[in-house]
């Protein structure tokens, strides 16, 4: 009987012995996974963090936290349904987490479940009566769900809130369309367009639309033929964005984004594509000349980037590959303009002019620096040009 | 002219700095768009803690908690910081107070960080606090100014400290305006407030206090894994409050007992 007894604390002893670290063992990995995960959640490294998420999950399953994140990340991969299970599984946690009740209304939204969008979004203004985001997303699903009237308050709430975002009026705009309130869908979309990026094409379909039921063709062609060039250039820039994520050695694809970037006014974003075009055409040992174009589409950034300095460098680089190339030199001097250095600038605008007699800008540009320093004579004289020129490119040009 | 700031609150251990009342600027309109807009708020005097809270001082807290769950329960005890084996650097808890006892505390939840500075008689300080102590009162985009030099440790190379949490006041040339240290990098710092992206928009001018309804709290500063434009004065940043990490600590705030008064 002892012997047994002995036998059974010893047994027990060792669960004990033998539980306690294993449960610190796995505590200690999960922390290691979460925090991997976190670090490469920084870095923009998706598929490591859903691996360590994942892991750490299946550890420690009950966070409703890292459950949320590893939903975000989802989400940014566009696997929507993987991230309803997982803000599900969060909600079953914390049912009132407002930014997971929010992240899930949006993946509904992303699905096109507007019914099933509906619920969470209302619950998180319910909760949060200040939460921007939740009337935004809220709007857009009664739009789609053709409840405008709804629409129309929740969305002006959300302007309320937030005045600055176009995509809101945008909406607003085509709930007002809906409800023949033309005079305020005209307002809004007007707005939607005043303060959104240059690219955003909805508002003049939906302007066009307003304009075309209140008797207005005209204006309504404007706007449609509008609405269809940024749409064109929209599509060109996920067709070489794709191009360029499918095949990264791809000169072309980078040289169609970096143009349709350009056209879009996205100047930070088209800075790093140039690069890459510059690193192909060297590799594929392109020409000097169309190196020298990709220093060139630098430089004209950095001027609108109002990166004068580094504006003269990449020009500077663009002519030494291409010595006889007239743009290159309008561009330097524009750079060395916006610096105030007014000698340089003449001297490359001059150059331009030496090259190319008949390119009107040119002179425009020497009359209006001539003109800045008491020059009139000069001044006068390649306004002169300037004029003369632009007549006879109209008249070659009918 | 930093001196005239340094002086001493009541607390005899923890190095206290006054940020005079008055207004400073507070966003950006350069950066990311919850950093929009800049706009003028006016906070009345407080202290803040020269240095985030060190493993040394926050095992104090610790151990007297231990010393309470002897007696009273088997559970583990309440606001114990979170243990990093696998980051040397770091190490486990408590066993890192006595190894790097000037290493600021990390691995503590949101709510950890306002146990312990409500033990010590404080509180986190406010977003808005925050800000001012780092950025002065002339817009500095890091807490020294607004060169790149790596005053701070963050994941950027040659900063002094690679891949690893420094001990704090490392970096006295990246101190504040007002004297603050370590108000970049090493590691972010929880703030009082709950995070919203459009606070900005509809703040009070006055001692704002972030919103009244939340799911994340506001963290500033960056730290020892962020890329130095991530630990400007201004970026924005939110975390769950369970949330307990190897780049996350915290400093100490004290309303002034003038303006008490």
């Amino acid at each position: 009987m002892r012997i047994q007894l002995t036998v059974l604390v010893l047994f027990c002893l060792c669960i004990q012995f033998t539980e306690l670290p294993a449960e610190t063992n796995s505590h200690a990995e999960y922390v290691k996974l979460v925090e991997k995960g976190f670090r490469a959640l920084f870095q923009g490294e998706n598929q490591t963090t859903i691996d360590a998420f994942n892991a750490a999950l299946s550890i420690e399953p009950n966070h409703y936290e890292i459950l949320h994140y590893l939903g975000m990340i989802y989400s940014e991969d566009s696997s929507w349904n993987k991230a309803v299970e997982v803000y599900n599984r969060s909600l079953e946690l914390q049912p009132d987490n407002i930014e997971v009740l929010y992240s899930l209304g949006v993946v509904y939204f992303k699905l096109n479940q507007w019914e099933d969008a509906l619920t969470p979004l209302q619950k998180v203004v319910s909760l949060s009566p200040r939460h921007a985001r939740g009337y935004e997303v809220l709007g857009k699903v009664y739009v789609k769900l053709r409840q405008y009237a709804k629409a129309v308050k929740v969305l002006d709430k959300a302007i309320e809130l937030k005045p600055n975002a176009a995509g809101n009026y945008n909406e607003l705009g085509n709930a007002h369309l809906n409800l023949t309130a033309y005079d305020d869908a005209i307002k809004n979309f007007k707005k939607a367009i005043e303060i959104g990026p240059p690219d955003f094409a909805e508002p003049h379909f939906g302007l066009g639309n307003a304009y075309l039921r209140t008797g207005n063709p005209q204006k309504s062609r404007e706007e449609m033929q509008i609405y269809q060039t940024l749409q064109k250039i929209a599509a060109d820039h996920e067709r070489y964005t794709r191009l360029t994520r499918v095949d990264p050695n791809n000169l072309e694809g980078w040289v169609g984004l970096a143009k349709v970037l350009m056209q879009q006014r996205k100047y930070k974003r088209v800075l790093p594509v140039f690069q890459k075009c510059i690193e192909l055409a060297k590799a594929q040992n392109a020409s000097a000349a169309t190196i020298a174009g990709f220093h060139h589409g630098i430089s004209q950034t950095f001027i609108n980037l109002k990166y004068p300095k580094l504006a003269v460098d990449s020009a500077k680089t663009a002519i030494q590959l291409m010595p006889e190339h007239d743009l290159f030199y309008n561009t330097l001097g524009s750079a060395y303009a916006m610096l105030g250095d007014v000698q340089n600038a003449i001297g490359v605008f001059q150059k331009a002019v030496s090259l190319n007699e008949e390119q009107p800008y040119y002179h425009l540009n020497l009359s209006k620096l001539y003109d800045s320093i008491g020059q009139q004579k000069l001044a006068k004289q390649h306004y002169q040009a300037y004029q003369h020129f632009l007549s006879l490119r109209e008249q070659q040009k009918k | 002219m930093n001196a005239n700031f340094c002086v001493n609150a009541e607390d005899e251990n923890i190095e206290m700095i006054l940020i005079p009342a008055g207004t400073f600027s507070m966003g950006s309109n350069a950066r990311a768009a919850d950093e929009r807009p800049i706009h003028k708020v006016h906070l009345s005097a407080y202290y803040i803690s020269k240095y985030e809270v060190t493993n040394a001082e926050y095992y104090e807290f610790w151990h007297s908690l231990e010393k309470e769950k002897t007696k009273n329960s088997q559970s583990q005890i309440e606001h114990t910081p979170e243990s990093f084996s696998h980051l040397q650097h770091i190490g486990s808890w408590p066993e890192r107070a006595s190894e790097f006892p000037n290493h600021p505390i990390v691995g503590v939840s949101w709510h950890d960080a306002k146990a312990y500075a409500e033990w010590k008689g404080m509180r986190l300080p406010t977003e808005a606090e925050w800000e001012k102590a780092a950025r002065g009162y002339s817009d500095r985009i890091w807490p020294w100014g607004n060169s790149m030099i790596p005053n701070a440790n963050t994941s950027e190379k040659n900063d002094g400290f690679e891949n690893r949490i420094a001990p704090v006041g490392s970096y006295p040339k990246g101190k504040s305006f007002y004297g603050v240290m370590d108000m970049a990098g090493n590691v972010w710092e929880w703030t009082a407030d709950w995070y919203s992206d459009i606070y900005y928009l509809h703040s009070p001018k006055q001692n704002p206090k972030g919103p009244e309804v939340g799911s994340w709290r506001v963290l500033r500063g960056g730290s020892w894994i962020d890329k130095l434009t991530r630990c400007s004065t201004t970026f924005r940043f939110y975390l769950y409050p369970t949330l307990k990490t190897s780049f996350v600590g915290f400093r100490l705030a004290k309303t002034a007992e003038t303006e008490k008064k």
